[in-house]
């Protein structure tokens, strides 16, 4: 309606009202002129009536309205506590794995109490982690403050019974990690201030705070953990290692399905580990891996066409090459098959299979595998592996079989996945995703390749020269690579022997198509002991293959699967050409 | 007689249809109001009685995964129940039960279980739970472990 329209129909409406005032005055006047003035008044005070009952009429329709439609009860401020800042996060099955939780902060107002004794004595036995210092101080200040906050519903019960006046409570939330220190290093921990941490609730912050009130679902499985964290910690328990690194990751979709690291620690209570506890070692420390990355140069020598699996290496003498001499740690002293360097875990066939490939192609494949760059997950603490500055015949060499470079356990899964998912190079993450979701992932190596590692990988593990074989389950076709690396001694300014990092790096099924559900699995200890049930050994083959192989018993059934029964399989050491990856 | 001249027992008709419309009213907006209120007074307390159950719920389902542990139940299925996670030695499919029972009972000597006793040595370990009190079922654990 135009401005017009609208002062022109207020001017109509002022006329007509005045002249109903005016029609009724002249009422009044010919009523009065006909004798009649009593009636003139009761006419006045009826009209008055009039209108104050279509007055109140109105007021009352109003308040019956607003009284039984308004939605006053809703915003009186009763009803609703502390809103909470950040979502839930679950893992892929709906498993509740952090929430924040109402929790409420004990107050104190010395004004309002009569009895500061009785106060005093009635909290500390309802409250036994209440501090007394701080008690003592808002007993005695002169205003209402705060003296302990996350108390649980049933606290605030417990006190709120004990009816003290001058003790009141405001809601609040707080973060809480009910599985303790299962996950810990994946979920991570945020601060009082609803900002993350550490893990996932530092990586998915933004995220985590948009979706208030909802769920983010990440990508681990409960149950993987729980099978991945047990036999971990058993492996520690016997081996007891310094540290020790256990994952799980789908090959297809690089979605860690499992992640321990251990010592571990209770995102409940960070501020109670030390660094040390709270490093998560799958994402955040770098290692000299060892042998299981003669699994890349063995793919990468397929790969180039330099080698088939039937391709022979001399390994009767140790390898010269410059100023130093490669030996073997099991010296076969023979001639092996690339399949027999592989599962006799053979530095000098592997050293001269990389100087076959060459420099160039060798730190080129490896930059294509992602092992130079920091693995990219969401995780925070992904760090930046130790890559030698110059891809000489030298350097080759020794990263041939893991040595001169240090690389994450997350980045050696995310090559891995690559060599066994039909060679296509995919990041990692700890995000679910939805099944038939597509992911994006640079095509580095052939598929043909990829089913032959697969079979190499079987043979270690199936075969009775294998340096796997302790993680050969029946029916479930594990592949994988055994891996010892000695650590760097400053003190002794060379490698020490006494000082390994053990690791197996394993697959499963290795059977099927290359699109097939495929599955790796690391068991890595940083430092392990040889025990007498290890004969002393403190090997990659010892200590984290039965591991790993019991890890993967475990876990086979949850990701669905099924075991096979046992076919002839992958012969042994090079006696069939394995080529076809049939 | 006009209707504003009538009376009736010497009050105005015209009076009384407007007092008793008055009264009328009046006892309306007040039946209104304090039915209101109570209902409102009701609505609220079933929203906050929703409200404490929301976060009931919530604490219980905090509490529901914080038992539900897969190290806690890892534990207490070995300490008490003698369980321990299924070998492949141990799957069978429905084809082999008829040479199962063929073959009869497995022999007495069981081997040792090494999960078993490994989980309840375990107590030194962090992030391994400890064994459940010993007092709770001494004779298993002491089974268990032998």
């Amino acid at each position: 309606m135009s401005f017009g329209e609208s002062s022109l129909r207020a001017s109509l409406l002022s006329r007509w009202l005045s002249e109903r005032v005016w029609g009724l005055e002249h009422a009044f006047e010919r009523a009065r002129a006909s004798g009649r003035a009593e009636d003139d008044t009761r006419l006045r005070i009826f009209f008055v009536l009039v209108l104050f009952a279509i007055g109140f009429v109105i007021l009352a329709i109003g308040a019956t309205r607003a009284a039984l439609f308004s939605d006053a009860a809703r915003a009186d401020g009763r009803v609703a506590p502390a809103a909470t800042t950040r979502a839930d996060l679950v893992d892929r099955n709906g498993m509740l794995l952090a929430a924040d939780l109402l929790h409420y902060g004990l107050y104190i107002d010395p004004r309002e109490i009569w009895e500061p004794e009785e106060t005093r004595r009635a909290l500390l036995a309802a409250l036994p982690n209440l501090d007394p210092n701080r008690l003592e101080r808002a007993l005695r200040g002169n205003r209402r403050i705060f003296v302990l906050g996350a108390l649980t519903p049933e606290q605030r019960n417990k006190v709120h019974a004990l009816g003290l006046p001058g003790v009141s409570f405001e809601p609040e939330q707080r973060r809480v990690y009910p599985l303790g220190t299962s996950a810990a290093h994946f979920i991570g921990f945020s601060d009082a201030g609803g900002e993350g941490i550490a893990g996932a609730e530092a990586a998915l912050n933004e995220e985590i705070r948009a979706a208030a009130g909802g769920q983010i679902p990440l990508s681990i499985d409960l149950r993987v953990q729980g099978a991945l964290e047990d036999e971990l910690y058993k492996a520690v328990h016997e081996f007891t290692p310094k540290g020790a690194v256990g994952l799980v990751t789908d090959v297809h979709t690089g979605e860690i399905l499992g992640m321990a690291s251990w010592p571990v620690y209770d995102p409940n209570k960070p501020g109670k580990a030390g660094v040390y506890a709270q490093t998560n070692r799958a994402a955040a420390t770098v290692f000299e891996m060892g042998s299981t990355f003669k699994a890349f140069t063995v793919a990468i020598g397929l790969d180039t066409g330099v080698a088939t699996p039937n391709s022979t290496f001399d390994a009767t003498q140790p390898f010269k090459l410059g100023y130093r001499t490669i030996h073997d740690y099991h010296a076969a002293r023979k001639v092996l098959t690339l399949v027999e360097v592989f599962q006799h875990s053979s530095n000098i066939g592997t050293a001269k299979l990389a100087v076959a490939i060459g420099p160039q192609r060798m730190g080129d494949y490896f930059k294509r595998l992602g092992l130079t760059e920091p693995a990219p997950v969401e995780l925070i603490e992904t760090a930046r592996p130790l890559t030698p500055k110059v891809w000489n015949e030298d350097a080759v060499a020794s990263t041939s079989f893991g040595h001169g470079i240090n690389v994450t356990p997350l980045a050696l899964a995310r090559a891995y996945n690559t060599i066994l998912n039909g060679g296509r190079l995919i990041p990692l993450t700890i995000l679910k995703k939805e099944p038939g979701e597509s992911v994006e992932g640079r095509q580095v190596m052939s598929e043909r390749t990829s089913l032959q590692m697969l079979s190499i990988m079987r043979a270690n593990v199936a075969g009775e020269a294998g340096s796997g074989r302790s993680a050969n389950i029946p029916g479930l076709s594990v592949g994988g690579k055994t891996g010892t690396g000695e650590k760097y001694d400053p003190a002794i300014r060379g490698y020490n022997r006494k000082r390994q990092v053990s690791s197996f790096a394993a697959v499963f099924p290795t059977n099927g198509p290359v699109e097939a559900k495929r599955y790796f699995v690391l068991i890595l200890l940083d430092e392990p002991h040889g025990t007498a049930r290890s004969a002393g050994y403190a090997t990659g083959g010892w200590v984290a293959a039965p591991a790993a192989g019991r890890v993967i018993e475990r876990i086979a059934p949850f990701l669905g699967v099924q075991r096979q029964p046992e076919i002839a399989e992958i012969a042994p050491a090079g006696a069939t050409p394995v080529g076809d990856g049939q | 007689m006009s209707l504003l001249d009538r009376k009736v027992r010497g009050f105005r008709l015209v009076d009384l249809i407007g007092v008793s419309l008055l009264v009328v009213l009046i006892l309306g907006v007040y039946l209104a109001k304090t039915i209101a209120g109570r209902e409102r007074a009701e609505i609220a307390a079933v929203e906050r009685q929703i409200k404490a159950e929301q976060t009931r719920i919530r604490l219980l389902q905090a509490e529901v995964a914080h038992l539900e542990q897969p190290g806690r139940i890892e534990r207490l299925s070995v300490g008490y129940l003698k369980m321990e996670p299924v070998t492949a030695g141990r799957e069978a499919t429905v084809e082999q039960i008829i040479d199962i029972a063929r073959a009869g009972p497995p022999k007495k000597e069981k081997p040792v279980s090494i999960v078993a006793a490994m989980v309840n040595e375990s107590d030194a370990i962090p992030g391994v739970p400890p064994p459940p009190p010993p007092e709770a079922l001494p004779l298993r654990i002491a089974e268990a472990s032998r």
